[in-house]
């Protein structure tokens, strides 16, 4: 094929943006496309939680990986996103909340992360902000936080300088397969390019569409909130058993509130809106855990999509019957493992061995033309 | 939390346009709530007085007194001291969140009508954040609700009918103003004479305070601005320089307080949470969209007064009793009087007035790189200029890169600024200069979010998968 790239990266979130510097850097000439700028969707407003006690087990050999890459984010990407790295502590405030913890503590540390559980006078030693009403803690010493919103601006700045092509407010038409490669067809011009990655979010199942290829995705609509600058108040990632809630305070004083509760939205006219109850159910289990919060306000609250697969796993590998094309999101717990997953996914994309083992999508392909949910029941 | 009322109508906003429609649908026999932050109806023009407070008669005070009285008679259920923090849509109407002391509420209704009036804009300048600097808009509310204005050595500074009306009454509470700057030349306020003769009483109050201050001796600095402020030794203001616009030798004043304000611009939070989209106005900057009785285009919501475009509070209390009826006859209750258009010449008056307030934008752009943007979050014109260098090409991306509009005014105070800087650099998106609008519209307490429950009684959502 002639006067194309090596590859297209449809998709400009922080999958889309972390294999195309992988991929530049391994040799190969790279356009990045986004219908927004980098990193507005999902990945710039996600709550930047780095946590294991969120993580499905099987991903925490990735998340354990991607947490130490966003640690060192400013010797691989130049930027330090804001990262704070901590100790985290997800609390149980009932019985049945206590069977759930150790449970699940139980699966992460067998999956590899350094999580114990610990008693209500050692979670306060912790995090002497936690709530006295607790009845049992697991502590993970591998946990922390990234500054969500610095992501578009730290990745954009590692891909001009890595000369990757950025192509931001472009829209990708469709794509379909050409020789040797694929034609990725926007509104006034056909891009070549050998191989092409789909990192749509919540719109791969759109995506993969173009290629005639049936992959549902849900759409969750996590929404956030945040608290004005209050003085310290806590020190650590805190949860809860169930995984509804993700606290942690900024090093400038705000405290981000967090845990999936639900909005209001849809993909297909892309919009989103906080809705009101969850804000509030949010808040009174913020306050629940961490009572010092009662003394602040909250400046404002936000919504996100997250995308999630039928069986909750990542969609990272190479599409089926289509040679050059792959698949990356829908990772869970997304932002946190997304360098590692897009390192691995780029391996392959080089012809490489990948480190750790992708996750293929052939589990997940329904039939042409069944009927898909677009809206799900959130998980963490 | 208790499960939502609904109601007819809520309007949000008890000023002019807000109490007049409240009125006039309540008339056509509409279930209507009307919310508003303050003690009492008026709004801020037609503020009432704080308790054991009484400033000198004034055509806003009796104007509002009226307005009181008749929505305590009017069967209008008014919710005062009550902040709305949030709107949303819902399948048959709206819902409107407030919090208080007593915790959290949500009230549902068929209708909406947003009557927030006005916010104040300030064109930046070195040291415009100093504690001692305010603005003239919330002068007007404090000499309206407390007959006070605090500062010694007071200077008046910036544009439009504010600036003189400021003036006089602090000049009138014994406070002479060492100077009036104002930005406009002498020509631009003869221009509007021909608007303002529009509506004669308020030409005929603005007239008689420029007499009252120059016969006083208070200095008025025509076509100047304050190019910097300078702090005292204890942090707070100690001085403005004042510049010819256009260039030319500075003159010190050493002051106290100033009191600065450029333009009045529509509070649309509200508006743009729901959807409703703003389009340029080459007089006001912009209006909202919408019909010339206040429908919104989105069904069921509407505006009325300067939340929608800046004509000040008679056309606002005009149109708001217009827009109260036109949502009555929606509602399908069968109207005897027929509404009653704005007469032009009081939208001759607000033209005039809205044109000794324009900003250019490149007056924004010609601020210097050290000048604070965003007050919030001490964001620089500078960083926002790195930021746009950078690659930022929307407000959104900007408050990403920076935190400018992060804090807790959420971008009212920056983001007509931050806008402009937006529009004249170049390879930015156009369009994209307007922050998304976020709840909570204004900080709310997590105490009264939150307000009283039991753990149990949290609807938490299933577990996620392990």
């Amino acid at each position: 094929m002639t006067g194309g790239v090596d590859l297209v990266v449809i998709g400009g979130g922080v999958h889309g943006a972390a294999i195309a510097l992988f991929a530049a850097r391994g040799g190969m000439r790279v356009t990045l496309v986004e219908r927004d700028a980098l990193a507005r969707g999902a990945s710039g407003t996600n709550a930047g939680t780095l946590t294991m006690q969120m993580t499905r087990a099987a991903l925490i050999p990735y998340a354990l990986r991607a947490h130490d890459m966003w640690v060192r984010a400013p010797e691989w990407l130049g930027h330090d996103v804001g990262v704070v790295s901590c100790e985290g502590l997800s609390l149980a405030f009932t019985e049945a909340e206590e069977a759930l913890l150790s449970e699940r503590a139980d699966a992460r540390r067998a999956a590899g992360a350094p999580i114990r559980l610990v008693t209500p006078q050692q979670a306060r030693q912790i995090e002497p902000g936690v709530s006295p009403a607790i009845r049992m803690a697991s502590h993970c010493t591998i946990d922390g936080f990234a500054n969500a919103y610095l992501t578009g601006l730290a990745f954009r700045r590692a891909l001009v300088a890595e000369g990757v092509e950025l192509r931001e407010y472009t829209t990708v038409q469709t794509v379909d397969p050409s020789a040797g490669g694929y034609s990725v067809h926007l509104a006034n011009e056909t891009l070549r390019a050998r191989q092409v990655v789909f990192a749509g979010g919540v719109w791969l199942e759109p995506m993969l569409g173009w290629l005639g290829v049936n992959l549902p995705i849900k759409t969750l609509i996590n929404q956030l909130a945040v608290t004005e600058r209050m003085p310290p108040v806590m020190r650590t990632v805190v949860g809860i058993a169930s995984g509804l809630l993700s606290l942690k305070q900024y090093p400038h004083g705000t405290v981000v509130i967090g845990g999936g509760w639900q909005g209001i939205g849809n993909r297909t006219s892309n919009t989103h809106s906080v809705r009101h109850s969850s804000l509030i159910g949010n808040v009174r289990l913020a306050m629940h855990a961490i009572p010092g919060l009662g003394s602040t306000r909250i400046v404002r609250s936000w919504t996100g999509f997250e995308a999630e697969t039928a069986d909750a796993l990542p969609a990272v590998g190479p599409v089926p019957g289509f040679d050059g094309a792959w698949v990356c999101g829908s990772v869970h717990s997304g932002y946190t493992s997304a360098p590692y997953m897009a390192r691995c996914i780029t391996q392959a994309i080089l012809g490489q061995e990948p480190e750790m083992p992708l996750f293929p999508i052939d589990r997940l392909l329904a039939q042409p033309g069944t009927d898909t949910k677009t809206q799900g029941h959130r998980r963490e | 939390m208790s499960a939502a009322p609904f109601h007819d109508l809520i309007i949000i906003g008890a000023g002019p346009a807000g109490a007049n429609a409240a009125l006039s649908a309540a008339g056509a026999g509409l279930d209507v709530v009307l919310v508003d932050e303050a003690a009492h109806p008026g709004g801020q023009v037609w503020r009432a007085p704080a308790a054991g407070t009484h400033p000198p008669p004034d055509p806003d005070l009796t104007r509002g007194n009226h307005l009181r009285a008749q929505v305590a008679q009017a069967g209008v259920a008014l919710r005062a001291q009550t902040v709305v923090w949030s709107v949303a849509a819902t399948q048959d109407g709206f819902e409107v969140a407030i919090a208080s002391p007593q915790g959290p509420e949500l009230i549902g209704t068929r209708r909406l009508l947003v009557a927030t009036g006005a916010q104040e804009r300030v064109v930046p300048f070195a040291g415009w954040t100093l504690p001692g600097v305010f603005g003239l808009a919330a002068a007007t509310v404090l000499l309206k609700s407390e007959n006070f204005l605090p500062g010694r050595r007071i200077l008046v500074a910036g544009q439009g009918p504010l600036l003189v009306a400021v003036a006089a009454k602090a000049l009138k509470l014994g406070k002479a103003p060492v100077a009036v700057v104002d930005f406009n030349g002498l020509g631009r306020w003869v221009q509007a004479l021909r608007g303002f003769v529009g509506h004669l009483p308020s030409l005929r109050q603005g007239l008689t305070w420029q007499a009252k201050l120059a016969l006083a001796g208070v200095p008025i600095l025509r076509k100047h601005a304050i190019s910097r402020a300078e702090a005292n030794d204890a942090g707070a203001l100690g001085a403005v320089h004042v510049t010819p616009v256009g260039g030319g030798t500075p003159r010190m004043f050493e002051v106290d307080t100033a009191f600065v304000g450029n333009s009045l611009v529509p509070g649309d939070e509200i508006l743009r949470l729901l959807g409703a989209r703003r389009r340029p106005d080459p007089l006001t900057g912009w209006r909202i969209e919408a019909d010339d009785e206040g429908r919104c285009k989105i069904p069921g919501l509407y505006v009325a007064g300067d939340a929608g475009r800046i004509r000040g509070a008679l056309p606002a209390a005009a149109q708001g009793t217009r827009t109260g009826l036109a949502i009555a006859r929606d509602a399908g209750c069968a109207l005897s009087a027929a509404p009653a258009k704005t007469p032009r010449r009081m939208d001759r008056f607000a033209d005039a007035s809205c044109s000794l307030m324009q900003v250019d934008d490149a007056r924004i752009a010609g601020l210097a790189d050290d000048v604070v943007l965003c007050r919030c979050e001490d964001v620089t014109v500078g960083a926002v200029r790195g930021a746009i260098a950078d690659g930022a090409q929307d407000a959104n991306q900007l408050k990403h890169f920076t935190r400018l509009g992060m804090g807790p005014c959420q971008g009212r105070m920056c983001g007509a600024n931050a806008a402009a800087l937006l529009r004249t650099s170049p390879g930015t998106k156009p369009g994209g200069d307007v922050l998304t609008p976020r709840s909570p519209l204004h900080p709310v307490a997590v105490a009264q979010l939150a307000g009283q429950f039991d753990y149990a009684d949290i609807p938490v959502p299933k577990p996620a998968p392990l």
